[in-house]
């Protein structure tokens, strides 16, 4: 069973784990497609680039998966925006308006919001072996396989699970009714309720992009399909090809690199990406800080994933002009309000009072990282100043830096621990212990000790922390405390619904951490996410914000900034709606 | 295994097979008190002794020592940090500098003693006790006993240690610890079962033609010795019922557990080896002739004659194991944190080692000094023991 | 002689299949995090989740996950449909959990890597701790001996790791105080540029052969010393020998032997991996990948690893000992 979630990233607990940012703005979309660029590494224009050369990309992390239909994370989609070319997508420069990729324009939605046309470029070819026109039938396959097992995509569900025909569970492949394809441009979408507005937001997704079915067939019979080693490209650029035949293998090798080159087949004409460079080199398994150095101090390279905060200083104090920062989502400690101690709200609200963010803020790397957070909407998305702003709501126990004494003594007392000092049964805490989750971990776990908890203190790998415990009711944690949240799209539903609706809770993978499940919230997020008028909608959800911020559920520390670092001579344009480099508009001197 | 320090057993570890005879200690027939006297005109081990009892005193006492300087291992401060929370360096106030949670790194090297020492002689006297009693065990009774024993030995050996230790610590660190549940006790028992199986139809198929000869019943013993652990693994843990019953907790506990697991081979191999060559001794079969008990044999006669070999090797043994804990904490899978451990702190360097060298230098200096004393005693008491070998 | 290699061969394979079921064990029991729902990513649900724990084999028990995995090493196969027959496939060591790529072909792909560093490596331990040993001997108690025997003494003491640390700050040209090596994060393949693989390899080799060289200067000095005192290195000097040759020709060529086989035995288990320099310099090598395959509880991987590892520790045994044998003739091939 598919839940029609919205798509929601968790903020990366290390250098860039599982997380990006994607989907469409709420925003009509403007038709525009033509090639400019509008790109920039901060904000302004940088002039002077030059066609040609290697770009260099180091990173820590590997991909996890680079199969157009599986891939999830923000790295993964930092080089396949270049190489494949949805249907919608973003340019670097507004990560609010998608414009028409693949689509010649922007979807149209029926009144009845349950059919939605979108009509396709003629003119654009697929890249080697295939070199032919890419026609609606390859963007319909392109979402048929995203159903099968061979090719388990996590987030189909969420967004065409409403098309009509669409599996619930994944099993072979077989064609699905609601995707039609009248001629070969030509694609419609027949759901079976009425959130085509949803689904047209849902076109930027890679699964978008156009697969040739023809080609992939034998590659998505095996299980789990191969298409992605084969992959075929559209975009400005193509994963090299290890040979010329038509079994040819991508040059990707896991652990270790990705090679990109220029796509014979891609035209210009059809397309607003300059692409600049030649050639796109990345490698992985780079040591972060080792990886830092050699950006600074070298040519022609960037940053796959974040630097560490002892390369983001020595980059602001040395070298201004090759960090950028960009705003991503929220960080904040979970406390599971389910069971004991932390189902009382007072105790939660002493910690939280308790809570030195300032220092924790300096765990990450200090002010220019990301700034102390007191609610839970970013400050990118609309609703933030509804609920208060940087400021906060302003209640006494969520702190603005550093801890409010007289709020912890007065909650303690509630609690019913009148010394200041609580007393009880060891709580159970769980970590990340990786740098510098491990540091923010460590600082709340001295905060925690001050009021006298007796801690089981237990920091395991991000992968482990997930899915062994926090996204684990039944692992019974106190405290999760190294979450976070990504909006997907500027739309504050997307930073509340999943993580505090308490209808969303589910036995593994769950993304509640608090555990929170509050009638009154529940209703209001339903409520919230049918207005359409984007003023009230903001402020619905600026209300909740402030209802949840007052239930103590969690402490929200963190708006972070996504630090993204460049060699000299590299003329780097981020990519908003990524908060990492677009390679299609990047160049190298 | 790019453990430095793991290389020190390889001397011994190539005494078992092949008759290949580079073993250092012969055997300990002189009297303790030549012993002694010879261990006492060694001025570098007595160095090596005393740095070991000035670190076991400091290790004892760090909280006082930590008070006495004013700084404590876990008191966190912003204070000493800069805006980019940035460590600062060797201070009037730190002397050793602060890490990046501001805490005092002079206090933690202290506390990472505690640390060390307590999983260097905790897992060593672990390894030691299950090494000499299997050893022994092997080489007296001989036969199928040692076969099996051996062969144990062997498929341990076989096994790249550190991965094994990373995959033991990182599974011991979950939940409540390991060896939990009793559907996985049922799995293994049936793979046991089953290899047990395999094992007796080809023994009766052999059997039924031919006598079994040499060959075949060194080839046998694998299976059946894998057999009979792997079910007596399903049976334990069969029998622990419910969830939180764990045998081995996370912490300091699995670090000890995996370690000593690891390590107890060397050992054992190193006393079959001994026992095996003083069993022939001529007091032993005097002891024999005259009608004394195995027991008597075993704790009267050669046990007094083992002892120290044992001191020697075990004093070996330690700083290989200090610079295991290290090892497993630097690879993030040892003592939890914000328990201080010199590896942990190195690993915790390395993402800022350009910048802030004191946090770096010091655990490390700190690990380096006292490997270096455990094997300065090593050797002297290695050399008191076989004067052959003298330098 | 033939009947030894053929008995130790069988022993060979007994043990490969034995290290393979403790792994299994230790492993598949106890996966430190669900490879599935890792897999599956975050907004998965639990149809997806449950599909693909089916398709990972990980609801089957754990008889038949190990099963299926040691079919897949058979390399050899019987052909049942159309004409009857045997073929030869290689052994399959399945998938990684995590990128689907067959785990052969990425060890295999790691190995020039590692191959690289324990060749480079070796060398440098076996000429500096062959040539320090004999001359520690030689000139024994001096002051040259008790300094180089001092400096192994601190090198057996350091831990690689640490070492590699304080050597890329004083030493690397990115970041160290004297610019003389290459710096962490360099390698290249052999294939690649030879200059760019031999400097990038450098100061790892270096590093990583520090304690080796140590401990094997120490092993032969203290050989070296004993065999001088043996009646026949005395009948040598009477004989008039020069005392080089004495040394060389007589006194060397017995005491290096457990070098040789130390040697054998270090090479093997530093071709499974050396996880803590290819760490610190981040080589790509097959000590990495088998600590990146414990941290995602990518299993096929691990299991692959560790065979390999135990692959080339087992082998190494084997080559030494029967080398051993053929040298030594009293050795008994029983």
């Amino acid at each position: 069973m598919y839940k029609p979630l919205r798509r929601i990233l968790l903020l990366g607990v290390f250098a860039a784990a599982a997380m990006l940012v994607l989907a469409a703005c709420g925003g009509k979309s403007k038709k525009s497609s033509t090639a400019s660029s509008s790109g920039s590494a901060t904000t302004a224009a940088p002039s002077g680039q030059q066609k040609g050369g290697t770009l260099k990309v180091l990173s820590n992390e590997d991909f996890d998966n680079i199969d157009p239909g599986q891939a999830y994370f923000q790295l993964t989609y930092e080089w396949l925006n270049a190489a494949v070319r949805p249907l919608m997508s973003f340019k670097p420069d507004n990560a609010t308006q998608e414009v028409p990729d693949l689509a010649a324009a922007a979807p149209t939605v029926a009144p009845d919001g349950k059919t939605v046309t979108v009509k396709i470029k003629p003119n654009i070819k697929f890249g080697p072996p295939v070199n032919r026109v890419v026609t609606s039938t390859d963007v319909k396959y392109a979402i048929e396989r995203g159903f099968t097992k061979q090719v388990p995509t996590g987030y189909i569900g969420a967004y065409f699970g409403v098309v009509e025909g669409a599996p619930t569970t994944p099993g072979n492949y077989k064609p699905i009714s609601g995707i039609q394809t009248p001629d070969k441009t030509t694609i419609v979408f027949k759901l079976t309720k009425p959130t085509g507005g949803q689904l047209a937001q849902a076109l930027v997704l890679p699964i978008t992009a156009p697969v040739p079915k023809e080609f992939a067939q034998k590659y998505d019979a095996k299980t789990p399909s191969t298409y992605g080693l084969h992959q075929v490209a559209t975009g400005p650029y193509m994963v090299k090809r290890l040979g010329t035949g038509p079994d040819a293998k991508v040059d990707y090798r896991p652990g270790k690199g990705i090679t990109l080159v220029r796509n014979p087949n891609w035209d210009p004409s059809t397309d607003y990406r300059p692409a600049y460079v030649d050639q796109i080199d990345w490698s992985i398994g780079n040591d972060p800080a080792v990886a830092g150095n050699q950006i600074l101090t070298g040519s022609s390279s960037i940053s796959g994933d974040s630097p560490p905060a002892p390369i983001v200083k020595k980059a602001a104090q040395q070298f201004k002009d090759q960090i950028s920062f960009t705003p991503l989502g929220s960080r904040y400690i979970a406390f599971n309000t389910k069971i004991p101690p932390f189902n009382n709200i007072n105790l939660r609200k002493a910690v939280s009072a308790a809570t030195d963010k300032t220092q924790l803020q300096l765990t990450r790397g200090g002010p220019i990282v990301g700034d102390v957070a007191t609610h839970y909407i970013p400050p990118t998305v609309a609703g933030f100043s509804d609920a208060g702003g940087m400021a906060g709501p302003g209640d006494d126990f969520d702190t603005n830096g550093a801890p409010n004494q007289a709020a912890v003594t007065k909650y303690m007392k509630l609690a019913g621990f009148p010394n200041g000092k609580y007393k009880g049964p060891k709580i159970f805490l769980v970590a990340s212990s990786a740098d510098p989750a491990i540091k923010t971990a460590q600082a709340f776990l001295n905060t925690l000790q001050g009021l006298g908890f007796n801690v089981n203190f237990k920091s395991v790998e991000a992968s482990t922390m997930y899915t062994q415990f926090c996204n684990r009711p039944s692992s019974n944690y106190n405290i999760c405390t190294n979450v976070g949240w990504l909006p997907d799209f500027p739309d504050a539903s997307t930073v509340l619904d999943v993580t505090f609706n308490g209808e969303h809770i589910v036995p593994a993978n769950n993304s509640n951490w608090p555990l929170l499940n509050d009638p009154a919230i529940n209703s209001a997020l339903d409520k919230a996410n049918q207005v359409i008028d984007p003023a009230a909608r903001a402020a619905a959800y600026g209300a909740i914000d402030k209802t949840i911020t007052a239930t103590a559920a969690a402490i929200p520390w963190f708006w972070d900034k996504q630090a993204n670092i460049e060699s000299k001579g590299v003329k780097g344009v981020i990519a908003k709606w990524n908060a990492s480099y677009d390679f299609s508009f990047t160049s190298v001197k | 295994m790019s453990v430095g320090a793991a290389d020190i057993l390889h001397e011994t570890e190539r005494t078992g097979d092949g008759g290949i005879d580079s073993a250092v200690v012969i055997a300990a027939r002189s009297p303790m008190q030549l012993f002694w006297r010879r261990l006492r005109e060694d001025k570098v081990a007595l160095v090596g002794l005393a740095f070991i009892v000035v670190l076991i005193v400091i290790a004892l006492f760090a909280p006082l020592i930590a008070k006495a300087f004013g700084v404590s291992p876990y008191k966190q401060s912003t204070k000493v940090l800069d805006q980019f929370g940035s460590p600062t360096g060797p201070s009037s106030a730190h002397i050793m500098g602060v890490d990046p949670l501001g805490r005092d790194v002079f206090a933690r090297v202290l506390y990472g003693a505690r640390v060390s020492l307590e999983v260097a002689i905790v897992a060593t006297a672990i390894s030691v006790s299950i090494g000499v009693v299997v050893g022994m065990v092997a080489a007296f009774y001989r036969g199928w006993v040692d076969t099996i024993i051996s062969r144990l030995i062997d498929i341990l050996l076989a096994f790249p240690i550190l991965l094994l230790a990373l995959g033991l610590a990182s599974a011991c660190s979950l939940g409540n610890g390991c060896l939990k549940t009793n559907g996985v006790g049922r799995d293994i028992l049936y793979v046991g079962l089953a290899i047990l199986a395999l094992a007796v139809v080809w023994l009766g198929r052999k059997a039924s033609k031919v006598k079994l000869s040499g060959l075949d019943r060194s080839t046998l013993a694998g299976p059946l010795i894998t057999a009979a652990v792997v079910i007596a693994i399903g049976l334990f843990m069969w029998q622990v019922p419910g969830q939180t019953s764990t045998l081995i907790k996370p912490g300091v506990g699995v670090v000890i557990f995996v370690i000593a697991f690891v390590n107890w081979t060397y050992i054992g191999r190193i006393i079959r080896g001994q026992v095996l060559s003083l069993r022939e001794k001529e007091f032993v079969e005097a002891s024999r002739s005259l009608g004394a008990s195995n027991a008597r044999i075993i704790f009267r006669e050669i046990l007094p004659n083992l002892i120290a070999p044992i001191i020697v090797y075990s004093t070996l043994v330690i700083p290989t194991n200090i610079l295991f804990e290290a090892a497993l904490s630097f690879l993030g899978v040892g003592v939890q944190p914000p328990q201080a451990s010199w590896g942990q702190m190195i690993a915790d360097a390395t993402s800022i080692f350009d910048t802030a060298w004191w946090f770096m230098v010091f655990p490390g200096v700190a690990l380096v000094l006292t490997v270096l004393a455990f094997n300065l005693l090593g050797d002297g008491l290695q050399d008191a023991l076989n004067p052959r070998s003298r330098r | 002689m033939g009947r030894y290699i053929v008995r130790r061969l069988l022993w060979v394979i007994v043990l490969l299949i034995a290290v393979s079921m403790l792994t299994f064990i230790i492993f598949y029991t106890f996966p430190s995090s669900d490879p599935a729902a890792l897999r599956a990513g975050r907004n998965a649900s639990p149809a997806v989740i449950a599909e693909i724990r089916h398709q990972l084999g990980l609801d089957r028990s754990l008889l038949w996950q190990y099963w299926h995995y040691m079919k897949g090493l058979i390399p050899v196969e019987v052909h049942t449909k159309g004409s009857f027959g045997l073929g030869w496939h290689g052994p399959d060591f399945g998938y990684s959990f995590q990128n689907q790529q067959p785990v052969k072909q990425q060890i295999l792909d790691r190995l020039p890597a590692t191959i690289s560093l324990a060749a480079g490596a070796a060398v440098i331990w076996l000429v500096a701790g062959i040539g320090v040993g004999i001359i520690s001997a030689v000139k024994s108690r001096s002051l040259l001996d008790r300094v180089t025997m001092g400096g192994a003494l601190l090198a057996i003491s350091a831990p690689v790791y640490w070492l590699g640390l304080v050597c890329l700050y004083l030493f690397s040209k990115d970041i160290g105080k004297v610019h003389i090596f290459d710096g962490a994060n360099s390698y290249t393949g052999i294939t690649n540029s030879f200059s760019h693989w031999f400097g990038s390899l450098l100061l790892p080799w270096l590093v990583l052969a520090a304690s080796f060289a140590a401990f094997y200067a120490r092993l032969l000095r203290a050989n070296l010393i004993e065999v001088m005192g043996e009646d026949y290195i005395r009948t040598a000097r009477a004989k008039g020998l020069p005392e080089r040759r004495v040394i060389l020709k007589h006194g060397l060529r017995s005491a290096i032997t457990p070098i040789v086989t130390a040697a054998g035995l270090d090479i093997g288990i530093l071709l499974g991996g050396a996880i803590l320099t290819e760490s610190v310099f981040n080589i790509p090598g097959i000590g990495r990948a088998a600590y990146d395959a414990i941290i995602h509880s990518d299993l096929p991987m691990i299991q692959g690893t560790v065979l390999f590892g135990a692959f080339f520790i087992v082998t190494a045994n084997l080559v030494v000992d029967i080398v051993y044998a053929f040298l030594d003739p009293r050795v008994r091939y029983s």
